[in-house]
């Protein structure tokens, strides 16, 4: 029972984080409605009957998607090295610390050439 | 369980995926093809993980994973380039190259 | 729970050998150094910085690599072989990477600048187009990019284990995909050209990763000594083994250009930046004869029984197909393509007999290769008119009256891919072909000489068409070169004479790096 109680706690954690955002959300910000709305599945964009543009994304979408996709992805070196962090020691500290710089090198280029502006 | 379905399995889908490569005209499906032929890969990297009991097969998918996203982009860098060029994706007109 | 800790404890860091690793390690930083640049200095800056950065990184890569000739070791826990054979690839790689990237860097004989778009996201003809290009954009992402596929190129000869080979080759293969399709001129053919080099390449790295797998359910380890000596004791299925060993080899021989893999590679040369063309004609092909010679001698040394007679068969519809395919093409860049299938060819034919003499004659025949095919790519991209390059052959008449210089060089460099005397081609075919013969591989031999007549032919018969044809009246012009592509094409032309006049020394040294480590 006792190897449990961390599990415990961290799933309590997030459950507390997530009542809380809730909570204070509903709380401390401001309310106002529009159409768009109060639309079912409301996301910030009104439905239209037919597909815009033919059915077709515009490409800035491609360019988020594969922006998201790389980040992602790299997160699976971190799962290994979290699991094994404690006999890697400071070798593997700085190693990850090594590869995470070098993944922030790309997100550095993408943000000066200015792919995460959206129009 | 015995691990043979597994590897069956794994070989079909690189079946399919290499035969997609060779009869689709589209080039973002022959692209989904060969994404298909990879995973089938990582099917058998660690259904064989399993059967030698071993991790060494689980952490070649990871590296599979990430060169397959890589890839992903890479690849529809260059197919987005071609298609803005020529408004179609089929390898059929991409013929300018020829004799 | 005891016993999940206890195995926690036994995970040891890995030893990390930096010091032989440094040549690749030193080029990636370049690469990485290179993203910064484009990122955070200011256009007009980073055409010199990109520039100086990739060949200083080169330079002194180079350097490590002669300091660490003589060393035979195994590195990063066993993935990284730092041989004789790795060592003088490497070399050859790098010195060819120099040369490709003074090409790179050519901004004098395109009115527009270099060989790159301006923009490779603009739309070709668009008025964007038309703007970036009259206002001089030049674009620099190139280096990084090329920097990148060069770190691949140093690491897949070195790979000891299937999985590192595995991720060099895609390292090796991405930015060479971005790369084709980059080119100024002709765009349209330049995107073509990447898409099919990006969608086979991708196919035939699926069928290497899927042999790694059957490779790895046969040995239950991707370490090539490993899987030598599972290949020894007979432990496993040997369908596996054999299907594995086929499908991995399917994905090294697309590399190489060996036929039937070849049909992407007259599309892509012709297609792509010339620059781009030469650099890919040389080192990549260089690098992929170093992993096919490490995976075939080093983990399937037992096998040789098996893929040797297949060998044969491949070496042979090479050097027929490279040599008589050629006669028919009309334009230079796909002729030259066609030469390089050839010469595959030639190199495989010094591959099948499984001897360090083999080993030696293939290294020595890849320098001399290497230099005379950045040399030709390049005086390629000097003749030109008002599109861009004048590829095709019937351009090319009379050019030795327009250019008795150019002319010249290129006659060097197509004697030396036909293997005239006192030139490094003839050197290299005569070691290659002696290296066979005394294998007992002298049918082989017989078909090699037959299709270097053959290739003879229709090397002479540009030569003819330069010398004795008369210039058409508005014919291209021969572009006059800034002091970078000229260093290049000096370069090449004085290594292929002087490996022509006196090879004994790389002979030496070739022979010297033929012993793998296991």
């Amino acid at each position: 029972m006792q190897a449990y109680v961390p599990i415990i706690a961290l799933a309590a954690l997030a459950a507390g984080f997530a009542v809380f955002s809730i909570v204070a959300g509903a709380l401390s910000g401001p309310k106002r409605y529009n159409r768009a709305k109060l639309e079912s599945y409301e996301c910030g964009i009104e439905p239209t009957p037919q597909a815009v543009g033919g059915g077709r994304f515009p490409v800035k979408y491609y360019l988020t998607a594969m922006l998201f996709i790389i980040f992602d992805i790299e997160i699976i070196f971190l799962y290994p090295w979290a699991v094994r962090f404690d006999s890697l020691g400071v070798f593997g500290l700085v190693e990850m610390v090594l590869f995470i710089l070098t993944v922030f090198v790309a997100y550095a280029y993408v943000w000066r050439r200015g792919g995460l502006e959206w129009d | 369980m015995g691990t043979t379905p597994y590897l069956v399995l794994s070989a079909l889908l690189f079946t399919v995926g290499a035969v997609g490569v060779l009869l689709r005209r589209n080039a973002i499906v022959v692209f989904m093809c060969i994404e298909l032929m990879l995973n089938a890969a990582n099917l058998a990297f660690v259904t064989f993980a399993r059967l030698h009991g071993g991790l060494d097969g689980q952490v070649i998918a990871f590296f599979v994973m990430v060169v397959a996203a890589a890839e992903v982009v890479v690849g529809l860098a260059v197919i987005v380039a071609i298609f803005r060029t020529r408004r179609s994706a089929s390898v059929d007109d991409a013929s300018l190259l020829r004799y | 729970m005891t016993a999940l800790t206890r195995q926690v404890t036994e995970i040891q860091s890995p030893t990390i050998e930096y010091g032989l690793l440094a040549p690749m390690l030193v080029v990636f930083g370049a690469a990485v150094l290179g993203v910064l640049v484009e990122a955070f200095l200011p256009r007009r800056v980073r055409y010199p910085v990109q520039v100086v950065l990739s060949l200083g990184a080169l330079a002194v890569a180079l350097g490590m690599v002669v300091t660490l000739a003589d060393r035979v070791e195994v590195a990063a826990e066993g993935s990284v072989a730092i041989d004789g054979p790795t060592l003088f690839i490497q070399g050859t790689v790098l010195a060819l990477s120099l040369l490709s990237v003074l090409l790179f860097a050519e901004r004098r004989v395109d009115p527009g600048g270099d060989a790159f778009a301006s923009a490779a996201s603009s739309l070709p003809g668009s008025e964007d187009e038309r703007t970036l290009t009259a206002q001089r954009v030049q674009q620099t992402e190139v280096y990084p990019l090329v920097m990148f596929s060069i770190g691949g190129m140093l690491l897949f000869p070195a790979s000891n284990d299937l999985l590192t080979m595995f991720v060099a080759l895609e390292v090796l293969s991405f930015p060479l995909y971005l790369l084709c399709g980059m080119a100024r001129r002709r765009r349209l053919l330049s995107q073509e050209a990447a898409v099919k080099y990006f969608l086979l390449g991708s196919f035939s790295s699926a069928f290497f990763i899927y042999g790694v797998a059957l490779l790895y359910g046969y040995a239950g380890s991707v370490r090539l000594s490993d899987i030598d000596r599972a290949v020894s004791e007979q432990v496993g299925s040997e369908g596996l083994l054999l299907a594995g060993v086929a499908l991995l080899t399917v994905g090294l021989l697309f590399k190489i250009a060996a036929v039937p893999f070849h049909a992407w590679t007259p599309d892509v040369y012709q297609g792509a930046p010339t620059p781009v063309t030469g650099f890919m004609a040389a080192c990549t092909k260089i690098a992929a004869f170093g992993a096919l010679l490490r995976v075939l001698y080093v983990g399937l040394g037992g096998l040789r029984l098996d893929w040797q007679p297949l060998l044969w068969a491949i070496a042979i519809l090479t050097m027929v197909v490279g040599a008589v395919v050629a006669l028919t093409q009309s334009d230079v860049k796909r002729m030259l393509a066609y030469s390089s299938i050839a010469h595959a060819g030639f190199v495989l034919t010094g591959m099948v007999v499984v001897e360090p003499a083999g080993i030696s004659s293939v290294l020595f025949y890849l320098a001399a290769y290497g230099f005379a095919t950045v040399g030709a790519f390049a005086v390629v991209s000097l003749v030109r008119d008002a599109g861009g390059e004048a590829t095709h052959l019937s351009r090319w008449a009379g050019l030795a009256k327009r250019s008795p210089l150019v002319a010249g060089v290129f006659t060097l460099f197509l004697l030396a891919f036909a293997g005239i005397p006192l030139t490094s081609g003839f050197v290299g075919k005569l070691v290659v072909f002696l290296a066979a013969w005394q294998g007992g591989a002298w049918p082989l031999v017989l078909v090699a000489v037959l299709a270097s007549a053959v290739a003879a032919f229709f090397y002479v018969r540009v030569i003819v068409l330069m010398y004795f044809s008369e210039p058409a009246p508005e014919g291209p012009t021969v572009a006059v070169p800034s002091p970078l592509t000229a260093a290049a094409i000096g370069l090449g032309a004085l290594v292929t004479v002087g490996l022509g006049v006196a090879p004994a020394p790389l002979l030496t040294l070739a022979e010297q790096a033929a012993v793998f480590v296991r």
